[in-house]
């Protein structure tokens, strides 16, 4: 089954998201840190990727995926981000547009609280369209 | 020369009215007669003083550049040939050292055209032949008498142009604002220094548009009023960076008679004003983020239970309930430490400074504490000098910044750890230092400790709540006291704040 790693400084989200998406099946990690997050994907290189926006810094979560990106093997990797932080904070998330998600190298940016029944949606679509690629 | 007074009296077209003899008696024209012929001297001072002149006399050239030099003459009556200085050179001497303010008539009986060309190429006002009447010399003096009153009026007029250009631009410069002027052309003409200030430039000859105002707004807007039509001007309110500052332009068209004639840039400084807005933008912001960060986590773990795929299991569901009760009342800390911070900043809070004894402070905020302590097998402690240390403070002031501290050295303490509070003297103030034996933080971790918002975030912190606000409101409220906080700390172990007081009368 895939495996999931999640990246987020909040405990309690990781561990409501990690206890559902391990009931549907999926091998899920997780990392409170970006140092500890880059480490998990360099030893075991997720299929999928879910990190938070703000955490030590308020741009943590785009510095993390920069750094995935250039991990062998994970340029590829869906990234999804989940961020609690209004849409505008000095920048604008604009993952519509292909060169705002090559900016940012996420797929995807949601907003917290994500709804799980979404989430599973999202994962799923990623997964099978990389299915797909492979 | 003929002597002709009581002529002189009834001289046509010369009428002395009542009002004109008195103007002449206040202000009477200063006449210098120069001439080497007592008889003709004397025969025109004469005249011209029953007509109302101030005459002096002069024998040579040497002898009126001296009485020049003495009081000044509006008129001068110089012979043309004289042993010493003659006539053209006297008239130039006269002219140079008056400034140009005593008007020169030669008298002279060569009337010749060469001569009379000579001595008003040398700059006088007109050639008297003699012999000539009183009426004749009246007039002349009298037409070279209202010469010299024209100068003098000139010249007054002037000055005072002169002192209002002054003014005017003494005023532009020791303006509080910026000030520029652009030409029609775009073409910067005039800036004072605090613009030049503003702008990190000075005005020089054929400086551009783009050579002040790099911001392509700013310079749009400035072009767009500058060719606006001058029978509907257009105004423009704008705001630009510049350097540090945050500078606002109020641009509006000069008008000169109607026509466009460029613009007026007036630039206020704003800097203070505009970070006061974009920190309070960003505080905003950053409580939406901490206010959705424990109900996102909340919701999380509701959705999870509603799934009902837990059911089987009603341990992990409790455990979940656990978490969502510990994070809701985090997030109703939260609100409660919001509402204090803004009541406080808009003043509402009403304070009472009375004389507090510290260590009773302390000992009752730490007995509130020990229920806590107690669970994590926390030991505390207070360290005092005997007698009661006094400090001139709010109760709730100090509580709240006690509780703060004493909470944080619980909170980021290990089990069977300590917490010391310790009050020591230090000069005019009062010391107290919170000791614990935690789990400490870095120097990079330390660095944004007093910040709103701020919270060190690693393994070690997970699953500790916080509002992020406790360390500011410490800093705020001992900001009121002139007190200060400081912290010590080193990863594993611990952290001391200290927090330094004001004695009472100290």
């Amino acid at each position: 089954m895939a495996r999931i790693l999640i990246v987020d400084d909040d405990t309690d989200l990781l561990e409501g998201q990690k206890l559902f998406l391990e009931k549907h099946g999926y091998t899920v990690q997780t990392a409170l840190t970006i140092e500890d997050g880059l480490a998990r994907a360099r030893e075991s290189a997720p299929d999928m990727i879910l990190a938070d926006l703000m955490m030590e810094h308020y741009d943590s979560g785009f510095v993390f995926c920069k750094k995935v990106r250039d991990l062998p093997g994970l340029e590829k990797v869906p990234i999804l981000m989940q961020t609690a932080a209004p849409r505008k904070m000095g920048f604008t998330f604009d993952t519509g547009s292909s060169p705002g998600r090559e900016w940012m190298k996420v797929d995807e940016v949601l907003t917290k609280p994500v709804p799980l029944e979404h989430l599973l949606g999202k994962i799923e679509q990623y997964l099978s369209s990389k299915a797909s690629h492979a | 020369m003929p002597d002709s007074g009581p002529a002189v009296r009834g001289l046509p077209g010369a009428p002395a009215t009542a009002a004109l003899i008195a103007a002449r008696e206040r202000d009477p024209s200063r006449v210098l007669v120069i001439d080497s012929e007592e008889g003709m001297r004397e025969g025109m001072r004469r005249i011209l003083e029953r007509r109302g002149c101030a005459v002096r006399i002069a024998s040579d050239g040497e002898e009126a550049l001296r009485g020049l030099a003495e009081s000044p003459a509006d008129v001068a009556l110089v012979a043309l040939s004289m042993p010493g200085i003659g006539g053209p050179a006297l008239t130039e001497q006269l002219l140079r050292r008056s400034g140009g303010r005593t008007v020169v008539v030669i008298t002279s009986a060569r009337a010749s055209v060469e001569a009379a060309v000579e001595v008003t190429r040398q700059g006088a006002f007109d050639f008297l032949v003699k012999p000539f009447s009183p009426e004749n010399l009246i007039c002349v003096v009298e037409r070279a008498a209202q010469e010299a009153k024209l100068i003098r009026e000139r010249e007054k007029y002037l000055s005072e142009l002169a002192g209002e250009r002054n003014l005017s631009h003494q005023m532009i410069n020791s303006m509080h604002e910026g000030v520029v002027v652009f030409n029609i052309r775009r073409e910067p003409v005039l800036m004072n220094p605090r613009a030049e200030h503003f702008l990190g430039t000075h005005f020089r000859e054929g400086m551009s548009l783009p050579d002040l105002f790099a911001d392509l707004d700013a310079a749009a807007a400035i072009e767009a009023v500058i060719d606006s039509a001058p029978d509907h001007p257009e105004c423009r309110l704008i705001q630009l960076n510049a350097g540090e500052r945050r500078l606002q332009g109020s641009i509006s068209p000069l008008l000169r008679d109607g026509d466009a004639g460029g613009v007026i840039v007036i630039l206020s400084d704003v800097t203070e004003t505009w970070k006061a807005e974009r920190d309070k933008d960003r505080f905003v912001s950053m409580v939406a983020h901490e206010l959705k960060s424990p109900l996102s986590a909340i919701i999380n773990y509701l959705n999870v239970i509603l799934t009902g795929m837990f059911d089987d299991s009603p341990a992990k569901v409790r455990e979940m309930l656990e978490r969502c009760k510990v994070r809701g009342e985090a997030l109703l800390d939260l609100v409660r430490d919001l509402l204090y911070i803004n009541s406080r900043e808009v003043g509402k809070v009403e304070r009472t400074i009375e004389p507090m004894d510290l260590k009773a402070a302390l000992a009752s905020q730490l007995e509130f504490f020990k229920v806590q302590a107690d669970k994590r097998h926390i030991a505390l402690q207070l360290e005092a000098p005997a007698g009661p240390c006094m400090v001139g403070a709010d109760r709730g002031d100090l509580d709240r910044i006690f509780m703060n501290l004493i909470s944080n050295g619980i909170k980021y303490n290990r089990e069977h750890g300590s917490l010391t509070v310790r009050i020591s003297e230090a000069g005019p103030a009062w010391e107290i230092a919170f000791v614990d034996t935690g789990i400490g933080m870095s120097d990079a971790e330390q660095a944004g400790v007093f910040q709103e918002f701020y919270r060190v975030k690693n393994h070690k912190t997970s699953g500790i709540t916080g509002t992020g606000l406790g360390l500011a409101t410490v800093r705020r409220v001992l900001a009121g006291y002139n007190g200060r906080a400081l912290v010590q700390s080193r990863p594993d172990a611990g952290s001391t704040f200290t927090v330094t007081f004001p004695r009472e009368g100290g």
